[in-house]
């Protein structure tokens, strides 16, 4: 819901603010197989909501508007119901994300081992702020309360992979890292 | 009763009852946000703590939440103690500090639960000096305004709107601090009773944006208890009016609910709550007016209009009186049409004045049988007329052919809650308290089985129903006949076989549920039969009265049966005529059979628009055979222009009298204000023309005369009471003119009621002498008795430190118990007649190739007067023919098509508009259309498909 997120984040929301039953818009087939399996493990339709935004997720890196209708129809749910479970998720991305989306902690422990010294560097690395992505679209970054390795700390999660014991020299040599990676992929 | 303590004073409370509860029962005063009487516990706030000990030698106790934590026999607790204070007070402060300081420029100001629990909680200063985080508010349709920056995310509002009503359009979206109640998109909110979250709403999230449009804070609104008159269910509410500075003296300026506990409890529909505006429209008559003698030239008006000039009412009165001379003396015949949206008090005068044998229902022959069946059904013993809470009581619910929750939305409201109650039984069993509102609806399970037959798929019980079936009314009958023969099969099986054998054979889709619905009934402990006057054919009704006697003999009780009428005095204006009698078909032939030499005719015709009730050709067939129309009504309707004598009556909120709802309950309403101009209730002016010196000739014996002895409304009561005996307990519907308390009447405004003086200066800056009101025990002023704990009376709703609704516990026996002081509503008091079975007719059936057309209802655009109110009319769909996708596959229609229909004597073209809402061989028509009135007069019928014009002609003239 776009109302619910800062101001100066909310571009693309306000574009598609516009009638829920706009048509051009389906699931592919995969996605619905994907979705189809997970209903076995529930005990009815509309509990599949949650699993089904993260199968199209996965498949459409984030959840468009037009996406969010298609699900709801699927599942036979109003889109109200879908978007209150899709904003309820933080890692539900109801706004198109970079490729590597970089959820730093903030939490307590972290804050005591300086996450905010590390978010300056990344941020400056970067040149993003928190909920902005680089203009490339490789990075997102996103601040997140504990991710539960405060031992561990500062820590930040990318992706499915947690980057732990983080400092200056650590991130540079992952930011590296990833650019690489996404450059290489784009050149294949 | 458990005996607890509460700051070392002793209490018996309510066994099994939360502490919060228990509390305010008490008249103790502690702070709430999430907790509803309606809706019971989440502990979402934490602002009800208070401080429970172990037992009396704990000094330190422990903090507990009021709503979460059960009375325990023996218990201390404490509201007073300091750590409970300051936790209450900390909470209430960090609710705030998003709250905006907006409280001057807010609707809610002055009404708000939020103020007030701030108030209590003591935070009166703001130590936050950070950002507010804000939100962008959306469109939410014509009724409700939203601004979100106000929002303490209570979570009543989705608690309400989701849980309570069913919508699934309003939802928390978002989280932390960010949570957002709203729509996924701007669009009105579709539920039929979003008004409630204006009421729900502790703050100023929803407000009424019609109110908003001439806005006054609630202690200058002066109110009185009133009825809804916008459908039959006789929900009570509280208008409140004002003075308005734009010359249109005072004007209606809202409604809200007023808790009946056995009408609507805390709830109306939002036709109900935003249908008031009518009260205010241009359409408004002020003036007697009287048609211009001269030829009308060069006008757009249709044949026989008439253009009206204002008179002043003294002289259309002698007119008046004159005529009713005249008919005394046999030179001329008085016949009064009356009205179902309208008194008993006014169509009782009218009836008075013109004699029982000239006064007519203004209601068609088949209206009129349809209310005479309905009627009849209640009358037998073996029926029992459910209340709100008893319908929310049922466990086995069968709805036949009756759309509820567009007829009478507060019953489907209820339904809803009865859907509920395997998993409240669920529940106690495993000892869960009811009032834990999340934890009960958590529990798994099967709705309680709800069985809807219908023509057209009824609104808000799809998701609720086990089983909802869609089939011709013919088909729905024949099922109900088979399924009372099945019900009483095991007691009388020599019966059944008469009855099936002249049923029609039933849709297989209906024979598999039969077996399954018989089987639901026969084993339910509180089964509930539902339908009603909608689908406008009596079969329907006398097979769902069949169905409920079987129910009542098989389990030796009377059955719960709720029949809707359609219209808000509906069954009371039905008990003035016996069966046959009174329709306007009988009047038309009257009229058409008179010699040259009878004398002429001068028809009254009291706040009713007959357009509605019979075919224009009719209707104007009726005006032309009469010499003279006089109109009493509060609107400029189509009926107007056919009237040479107009005067203004009074509006529902602008006049007190006694309506009789769907269920025989007597119900008063209140005049709130005065209405502008010359306006009166239509009594008055009958009263007025016999007290005019005109009419002195008029004698004592006349029954006409009686009419001299009214000076007050409450005569007129008492009168009809004496005259009709189903009316015998009329006068304990309100005491008379007289009643007092302590000497002082009961005051219309606030303690705090502003600008008495200055409301009038821009024309006059003396004081100016009150309105006083010789029907009412009520004041025009703030003098008088202004609590609400006095009596039940009293509609404003305050107590000291409660200044919005929710004052309303301080006034209950206990929590949704009755209201303090209030006597149970008086009934019709009907002679029961044992029906033995009501053999339901079967019809001319349709032939072959035919459609059978019937009534579809609209909540907003099927009502007369509501559809006379912007923010409703705005939402009316226009007529059109409602058709099966199947079948209109088979006939080849196209979107956007034309249908052409024959019926006996009639043909009508209308827009298609096709669904699956609808069941195969059946057309839909939206009936009580301002577009289209007549409509459903000619419903229920067969009727063919002469043409189909699809947008692009391929066959021009295809003939079926």
């Amino acid at each position: 819901m776009s109302s619910t997120i800062a101001a100066d984040t909310i571009e693309v929301m306000e574009q598609q603010d516009t009638d829920p039953r706009s048509a051009g818009r389906s699931l592919t087939a995969e996605e619905k197989r994907d979705i189809d399996r997970e209903f076995s493990h529930y005990e009815d339709r509309d509990s599949v909501a949650l699993e089904a935004l993260r199968v199209v997720q996965k498949h459409r890196g984030w959840i468009s508007d037009d996406t969010l209708y298609a699900i709801a129809d699927y599942l036979a749910v109003s889109p109200t119901q879908l978007e209150s479970i899709a904003t309820c998720y933080q890692l539900i991305f109801r706004q198109p994300v970079g490729k590597e989306v970089i959820f730093l902690c903030k939490s307590s422990s972290c804050w005591i081992m300086g996450c905010e010294k590390l978010q300056r560097h990344l941020e400056e690395q970067l040149g993003i702020r928190p909920g902005q992505t680089t203009p490339d679209g490789i990075f997102t970054l996103l601040e997140t309360p504990c991710l539960g390795d405060c031992d561990k700390a500062p820590v930040m999660m990318v992706g499915e992979e947690m980057h732990r014991h983080m400092s200056a020299d650590k991130l540079d040599e992952f930011i590296l890292e990833k650019k690489k990676h996404h450059a290489d992929q784009s050149a294949d | 009763m458990p005996t607890i303590t509460i700051d070392g004073r002793q209490y018996e409370v309510e066994e099994g009852q939360n502490l919060l509860a228990s509390c305010l029962s008490l008249g103790l005063n502690l702070p709430y946000f999430c907790w509803h009487p309606a809706m019971g516990s989440v502990g979402a706030c934490r602002q009800c703590a208070i401080i429970e000990y172990k037992d009396s030698d704990d000094a330190q106790g422990k903090l507990v939440m009021g709503c979460m934590t059960q009375v325990r026999d023996g218990g201390i607790y404490s509201l007073d103690a300091e750590p409970a204070r300051e936790f209450r007070g900390a909470v209430i402060e960090d609710l705030m500090t998003n709250h905006p300081h907006d409280c001057p420029v807010c609707e809610e100001g002055g009404e708000c639960h939020l103020q007030d629990m701030t108030e209590m909680s003591g935070h009166t200063y703001r130590r936050f000096r950070g950002l507010k985080r804000t939100h962008r508010n959306q469109y939410l349709g014509p009724f409700i305004n939203h601004e979100m920056n106000r929002c303490i995310a209570c979570y009543r509002c989705v608690r309400f709107y989701r849980d309570y009503a069913g919508g699934d359009d309003l939802e928390a979206l978002g989280r932390n601090n960010q949570v957002y109640f709203g729509r996924q998109c701007d669009g009105k909110l579709e539920s039929g009773f979003s008004g409630n979250l204006v009421e729900v709403c502790p703050t100023g999230v929803f407000t009424d944006q019609t109110f908003s449009r001439h806005f006054v804070r609630k202690w200058d609104l002066q109110t009185a208890p009133s009825v809804c008159e916008h459908c039959g269910v006789g929900c009570n509410t509280a208008p409140g009016a004002r003075m308005d500075f734009s010359g249109r003296d005072e004007n209606l300026r809202r409604v809200v609910n007023l808790y009946n506990r056995d009408t609507n409890g805390y709830f109306i529909c939002d036709r109900g709550r935003f249908g008031y505006e009518y009260a205010n429209s241009d359409l408004r008559i002020k003036n007697v007016l009287i048609a211009r003698r001269e030829q009308v030239i060069e006008s757009t008006g249709r044949r026989n209009d008439k253009l009206h000039r204002e008179i002043e009412p003294p002289a259309a009165l002698e007119h008046l009186a004159t005529v009713i001379t005249d008919s005394q003396r046999g030179r001329r015949r008085l016949v009064g049409i009356g009205s179902p949206r309208t008194s008993l008090e006014n169509n009782f005068a009218l009836r008075q004045l013109v004699g029982p044998g000239n006064f007519f229902a203004g209601l068609s022959a088949r209206d009129l049988e349809l209310l005479h069946t309905l009627d009849h059904i209640q009358r037998d013993p073996r029926i029992s007329i459910p209340t709100i809470p008893e319908i929310e009581d049922a466990d086995v619910i069968l709805v036949l052919d009756e759309d509820i929750g567009r007829t009478a939305p507060r019953v489907a409201l209820a339904l809803r809650q009865a859907a509920r109650n395997n998993q409240r039984d669920h529940a106690r069993q495993l000892e869960i308290p009811l009032w834990q509102d999340a934890c009960v609806r958590q529990l798994r399970g099967e709705n309680n089985p709800i069985f809807v037959l219908a023509s057209s798929a009824p609104a808000s019980l799809e998701d609720i129903a086990r089983a909802q079936r869609l089939a011709s009314p013919a088909a729905i009958v024949s099922f109900a006949e088979q399924l009372a023969a099945r019900i009483s099969a095991t007691d009388q099986p020599t019966t059944t076989d008469g009855v099936d054998s002249s049923s029609t054979p039933l849709p297989d889709a209906l024979e598999h549920l039969l077996e399954e619905v018989a089987e639901t009934l026969l084993s339910a402990r509180r089964p509930l039969v539902i339908s009603g006057c909608g689908s406008q054919e009596p079969d329907i009704l006398a097979a769902a009265g069949q169905v409920a006697a079987a129910l009542a003999d098989r389990h030796g009780a009377p059955c719960a049966t709720y029949l809707t009428c359609p219209e808000t005095n509906s069954l009371g204006l039905a008990q003035f005529f016996g069966p046959g009698e009174g329709g306007l078909e009988q009047l038309l032939e009257e009229l058409r059979q008179r010699d040259s030499v009878d004398p002429p005719v001068t028809l009254l015709l009291l706040e009713n628009d007959l357009y509605r009730r019979l075919p224009a050709a009719d209707v104007e067939s009726l005006f032309d055979r009469a010499a003279e129309v006089v109109l009493f009504d509060s609107l400029l309707q189509p009926c107007s222009r056919r009237a040479d004598l107009v005067f203004p009556a009074s509006a529902t909120p602008e006049s007190q009298g006694t309506l009789v709802n769907s269920s025989g309950m007597l119900q008063r309403h209140y005049m709130v204000y005065e209405g502008s101009g010359y306006i009166q209730e239509s009594w008055r002016w009958l009263v007025d023309a016999v007290n005019d010196p005109a009419c002195s000739d008029v004698g004592m014996d006349s029954p006409a005369a009686l009419l001299r002895q009214w000076k007050h409304c409450h005569d007129v009561t008492a009168a009809i009471a004496a005259a009709v005996s189903c009316f015998r307990d009329l006068p304990e519907t309100g005491p008379d003119e007289n009643f007092r308390i302590e000497g002082m009447k009961l005051a219309r405004q606030s303690h705090r009621a502003s600008g008495r003086t200055a409301n009038r200066a821009h024309w006059q800056v003396a004081e100016q002498a009150p309105l006083t009101d010789p029907d009412s025990p009520f004041s025009f002023t703030m003098e008088g008795v202004q609590y609400a704990g006095a009596t039940p009376l009293q509609a404003n709703i305050w107590s000291p430190g409660w200044n919005s609704n929710q004052a309303i516990h301080k006034f209950q026996q206990g929590v949704g118990g009755p209201r303090r002081g209030r006597e149970p509503i008086p009934r019709l008091r009907r002679e029961p007649t044992a029906i033995p079975v009501l053999l339901a007719k079967q019809r001319a059936g349709q032939k072959p190739g035919q459609f059978c057309l019937v009534p579809t209802w609209q909540l907003f655009g099927s009502g007369e007067l509501s559809n006379y109110s912007d923010a409703i009319a705005g939402l009316a769909d226009g007529p059109c023919a409602q058709l099966n996708t199947a079948d209109a596959g088979a006939l080849g229609l196209e979107p956007g098509g034309r249908l052409q229909l024959r019926m006996s004597g009639a043909e009508i073209t209308l827009p298609a508009s096709v669904s699956d809402r609808i069941a195969p061989g059946v057309i839909g028509i939206p009936v009580g259309l301002r577009a289209a009135p007549d409509l459903g007069a000619m419903l229920p019928a067969a009727a063919e498909i002469v043409r189909i014009e699809n947008p692009e002609p391929v066959e021009p003239g295809e003939s079926l």
